[in-house]
């Protein structure tokens, strides 16, 4: 089967902050998979993207949420006119056709069904399917990178132990103020002053993580604000609306926040 | 307005031989030193109203003569009838309705009473007119000469501080608030109306419309952490009502101290200046470094000091924070001209220094921001401020203005008093009362240190949050304070009812372990109920309409059936449903004096409710749901007393078992102020749902309150708020007698009836398990 439609032709932007490029490159190259964490917005997708294009692989994304199952990433029967045909999920294409999967928000998916990919992350390389009778050994290609975020951790929702000890880690944050004004630049196409200002702002709601805010404003947040002033909304207004609105419903830390933000602004 | 409408009855002509008008002048001739004053008093009165009035004031003196109102009584009313005097000059109705009510609040409480009563008067006229206002201060101070005869004569000399909030509601509800904090105790009523009693200071101190520190800590807290990203510890001061200066902020150590409100302040400005203070004092702490050594700096050098940390900062601040200036800039009001003192020149320096616009060509200004310019370049040097300010001061000393240590106060008023950055070292700071408060801040520091992780403000509960960490007295520990509604007032009385946590005493385990062997049928039920709600992990639906995966076998059913020509059966899908439980539960269970009744089994109404508690707990823990126990009785408003025999974090086992076995009978149920603290206990439960089940005998009641309907007024209003807060609260009631009080409470919907309480186990955990499965 072929793949092409997974493939990335442009080179994604992708900001190094680190040796993230370094450490996923060796992990590809030794086939590890790879675990990437951090707070939503600072990057991973991008990164993944990135390094798909930049690797030459076709790159399958699977969004984990809450009631996926096990066939959902492994495949199951559908009835057409003849009878029952078994379709392969999105894992097992990559699996079988050598890609790299990307488990996106992995914890978001309930733990009994996250033990499928077990066998694929050690030694074995392979994918059982019980119900099609079948071992897939994985492609030569093949290499198996989930996500996930820290910040939403509870006794809930956290990666099994048997899990996590598969993977190999990168750890994303938000960038150092120049680099991250230097991305917003490049991606909102506004300029360098309106940019700083957004990073300051940033750093407000940043502070506020854990006193009332579960997590700060994006690296991607910032971009969409950069993007509403670049398409002519006053900066206060796109920072309400692209900052303050969506982060949090509380009245006070709203208050909080605005005024926060208006000491950014000059 | 009866008072009013009696006093009319006294407008009789007064031609008739015993007419009020001949028969006070009868009884003047009796009084040699009384008749010079009251002649001038009718002197001035026969001037502005005719006969008729003039018979019903003089009907007014009698009626004061009568009840034995004394020479200063009267004298105090002839003063506040004369022209000169507050009442209103054009009509008589108002002296009427004093001299009245005057005779009223002596019959009640007193001549004493009475006199000052009439002498509060022109203050009471100042700040209310002569409208009904002024009526209903009459009436309130009649009210109080009934119920508290006493504290009269303390409120009426202290009227004018107790009317600083401006309106007759606030008086009233000030009047109400006294009676009921002393709920009798002379004493104690005494204190308040003396205003010797901080509730008392407080509640004037608080002017209508203006923002208390309380309503803007949250915010306030959240702006200060996400501009420097480190959380301030913000206290309030209690706000004085006096004619002095505002009292300015103050640092000790890493604490921000604000006042309860700013005077004068009110709504969004007063918002503002919260932030603008607390932004300045955080400033401080987050960009400064270190104190300063006092050494030998006279205070002058000290103030000169402070003002160029502050400018400092500020600049300091502005550099990473441009919007600040913004905040601050409104308050820095000062204008080149004026006398000039100290205090106006080193406003007009701190304005020089902040504004860059500001144009001000005084030497000693210019001198300063020239020098401040000077030393830009060492910004970050701390010790540029010591120098520059020394300097300035000495400038200032020889410019022989005046510079008063005792009245000086920092202006503007966002900024921080100063003396929280100066280590004062082994010396006792000098007199005065500015430069005894940081002595006054570092005790107060080391109090809250030391009953430290509890009181954390991190942990204020937003809705149920009105609740406050305070320290413990000898009467056991002290762990909040929550309001309470008053009924007949129609508001919320903050802090009313103080809440102790009373150590658990452990009973003896084996009771109840005996207890539940006895009830051996019961527990296999319930025992079954768990089994039956387990966390299922997945399950999964056979044969559905629709679902995430195919049937197979329903699948090759259905094809078996299309082949042979006869109907399928659609069902041909699977689909999983997830028994996820995210459900933590409180038990508050009543344990006033009441649960020492017998049954005619013989147990007590306190060994069912044990009971039936120990299967539910031992349900829940079997089950896996975090659940807490919580036990209740109160002893007045000041004492609700709550026993936790089993927290959310400790596992159920034997030492809870002996803790619940421990539980006594005793005292009475104030359950507003359970249900506040329970509901405060299980917000810190991270689950999804939340349940409180209330068990209780009866209605709400206790020693101080005498309608018990107050009582469930405010449970009701709790409950209310646990649920706008996300728990579901439930009320068990015992027997027959507490029903209606008990669905006024948590609604009917939410309220179990136990008629027999021998069948309370089994109810309770039914209930329970009914509960959880929704």
């Amino acid at each position: 089967m072929n793949l092409d439609v997974y493939r990335i032709a442009d080179e994604p932007y992708y900001q190094p902050l680190g040796h993230e490029i370094a450490t996923f490159q060796a992990a590809y190259a030794e086939r590890l998979p790879v675990m990437l964490k951090g707070p939503t917005g600072c990057g991973k997708t991008r990164f993944v993207e990135h390094m798909a294009w930049r690797l030459g692989k076709p790159l399958i994304t699977v969004a984990a949420h809450e009631d996926m199952t096990a066939a959902d990433l492994a495949g199951r029967y559908l009835l057409e006119p003849q009878g029952t045909v078994w379709h392969d999920g999105p894992l097992t294409l990559a699996v079988r056709h050598g890609a790299i999967c990307y488990l996106d928000e992995i914890v978001e998916a309930r733990q009994d069904t996250t033990v499928v990919i077990h066998p694929l992350t050690d030694a074995r390389r392979i994918l059982p399917l019980e119900k099609h009778n079948e071992i897939v050994p994985a492609h030569g290609d093949f290499q198996l990178t989930i996500s996930y975020n820290p910040g939403y951790q509870s006794a809930v929702k956290d990666l099994k132990e048997s899990t996590k000890q598969r993977f190999v880690a990168i750890d994303f944050f938000y960038p150092p103020p120049a680099t991250e004004a230097a991305i917003i630049v490049r991606e909102s196409g506004t300029d360098d002053k309106l940019a700083g200002i957004l990073v300051a702002i940033a750093q407000r709601s940043r502070n506020l993580q854990g006193h009332g805010l579960d997590e700060g404003a994006s690296t991607r947040m910032l971009i969409h604000a950069g993007r509403m002033v670049h398409a002519g909304l006053p900066l206060d207004v796109a920072v309400q609306s692209s900052i303050v609105l969506p982060i949090t419903d509380n009245p006070d830390i709203r208050a909080a926040l605005s005024d926060a933000i208006q000491a950014c602004l000059p | 307005m009866n008072a009013a409408k009696q006093a009319t009855l006294h407008l009789v002509p007064p031609d008739e031989e015993d007419s009020a008008t001949r028969r006070i002048h009868r009884l003047m001739l009796q009084r040699e030193t009384l008749r010079p004053m009251f002649l001038v008093a009718w002197d001035d009165l026969s001037h502005r109203f005719d006969v008729n009035e003039l018979e019903a004031w003089a009907g007014a003196v009698l009626t004061l003569a009568h009840v034995n109102a004394g020479p200063a009584c009267l004298i105090a009313y002839w003063e506040t009838s004369k022209s000169g005097g507050a009442a209103d000059r054009q009509e008589i109705a108002p002296l009427l309705v004093a001299g009245q009510m005057a005779a009223d609040i002596c019959r009640n409480a007193g001549a004493r009473a009475a006199t000052a009563a009439l002498q509060a008067l022109p203050v009471a006229t100042r700040v209310f007119g002569s409208g009904p206002a002024l009526a209903r201060w009459w009436r309130t101070m009649e009210l109080l000469a009934r119920q508290a005869p006493e504290s009269v004569a303390p409120a009426a000399d202290n009227i004018a501080a107790i009317l600083g909030p401006g309106t007759i509601d606030a008086f009233e509800n000030f009047v109400a608030t006294g009676l009921k904090f002393a709920s009798g105790n002379r004493v104690r009523r005494l204190a308040f109306f003396r205003l010797e009693n901080d509730l008392a200071r407080r509640m004037i101190a608080r002017d209508l419309g203006s923002v208390t520190f309380l309503e803007t800590e949250i915010e306030l807290k959240a702006f200060v952490t996400a501009l420097w990203g480190k959380p301030p510890l913000l206290r309030s001061f209690a706000a004085d009502n006096s004619q002095a200066p505002q009292r300015r902020t103050s640092i000790a150590g890493p604490l921000i101290r604000l006042p309860e409100t700013f005077r004068g302040v009110q709504g969004d400005a007063a918002r503002a200046l919260f932030r603008a203070a607390a932004a300045h004092a955080q400033a401080h702490l987050v960009l400064g470094n270190g104190l300063f050594p006092v050494g030998t700096l006279k205070p002058l050098q000290i103030a000169l000091v402070n003002l160029i940390e502050d400018a400092r900062i500020e600049t300091l601040a502005l550099r990473q924070l441009p919007g600040l200036r913004r905040l601050w800039a409104p308050y820095h009001v000062a204008t080149p001209s004026g006398v000039v003192a100290a205090p106006t020149l080193m406003a007009r320096l701190a304005r020089a220094l902040f504004d860059p616009a500001y144009v001000d060509d005084d030497s000693f200004v210019a001198k300063g921001r020239a020098m401040f310019q000077a030393a830009l370049p060492r910004i970050d040097d701390p010790a540029i401020s010591r120098e520059i300010g020394v300097l300035l001061g000495n400038d200032l000393g020889q410019m022989r203005v005046q510079f008063n240590v005792k009245t000086y106060v920092v202006e503007p008023v966002y900024r921080d008093d100063g003396l929280g950055l100066w280590d004062f070292g082994e010396n006792a700071p000098p007199s005065g009362e500015v430069m005894e408060l940081p002595v006054d801040a570092v005790r107060m520091e080391r109090q809250e240190a030391s009953d430290g992780n509890s009181s954390e403000p991190d942990e204020q509960g937003e809705a149920l949050g009105r609740g406050q960490p305070v320290a413990p007295d000898e009467r056991g520990t002290v762990i909040a304070k929550y309001p309470e509604w008053d009924r007949a007032d129609g508001i919320e009385r903050p802090e009313w009812t103080i809440v102790r946590e009373v150590a658990a005493r452990a009973g003896d385990p084996r009771l109840i372990e005996a207890a539940l062997d006895h009830a051996d049928a019961l527990r296999s039920r319930i025992g079954r109920l768990v089994r039956g709600v387990r966390i299922g992990r997945t399950i999964r639906l056979n044969r559905q309409h629709d679902g995430h995966d195919i049937d197979i076998d329903a699948a090759l059913d259905a094809g078996i059936a299309l082949r042979t020509g006869q109907e399928p059966d659609p069902r041909v899908f699977r689909s999983s449903t997830s028994m996820h439980r995210d459900l933590a539960a409180l038990l508050l269970i009543d344990v006033s004096e009441s649960t020492r009744d017998r049954l005619a089994t013989g147990a007590t109404i306190l060994e069912v409710e044990r009971l039936a508690v120990a299967v539910l707990a031992e349900a829940m823990g079997r089950l896996g749901d975090p659940f807490g126990l919580l036990a209740f009785a109160s002893d007045g408003r000041e004492d609700v007393r709550m026993t936790m025999i089993k927290s959310f974090e400790e596992p159920y086992d034997r030492s809870c078992i002996a803790r619940l076995a421990g539980l006594r009978s005793g005292l009475s149920t104030r359950l507003g102020a359970a249900l506040r603290h329970a509901g405060k206990v299980i917000a810190k439960a991270n689950s999804g749902r939340k349940l409180l089940i209330v068990l209780t005998d009866g209605e709400p009641s206790d020693i101080d309150v005498s309608d018990p309907l107050d009582l469930v007024e405010d449970a009701r209003r709790a409950a209310r708020g646990l649920k706008n807060a996300g728990t579901d609260a439930y009320g068990v009631v015992l027997g027959k007698t507490g029903i209606q009080a008990a669905s006024r409470i948590f609604g009917r919907g939410n309220t179990m009836m136990v008629h027999r309480i021998e069948d309370l186990p089994g109810r309770l955990s039914e209930l329970y398990f009914r509960l959880a499965r929704r």
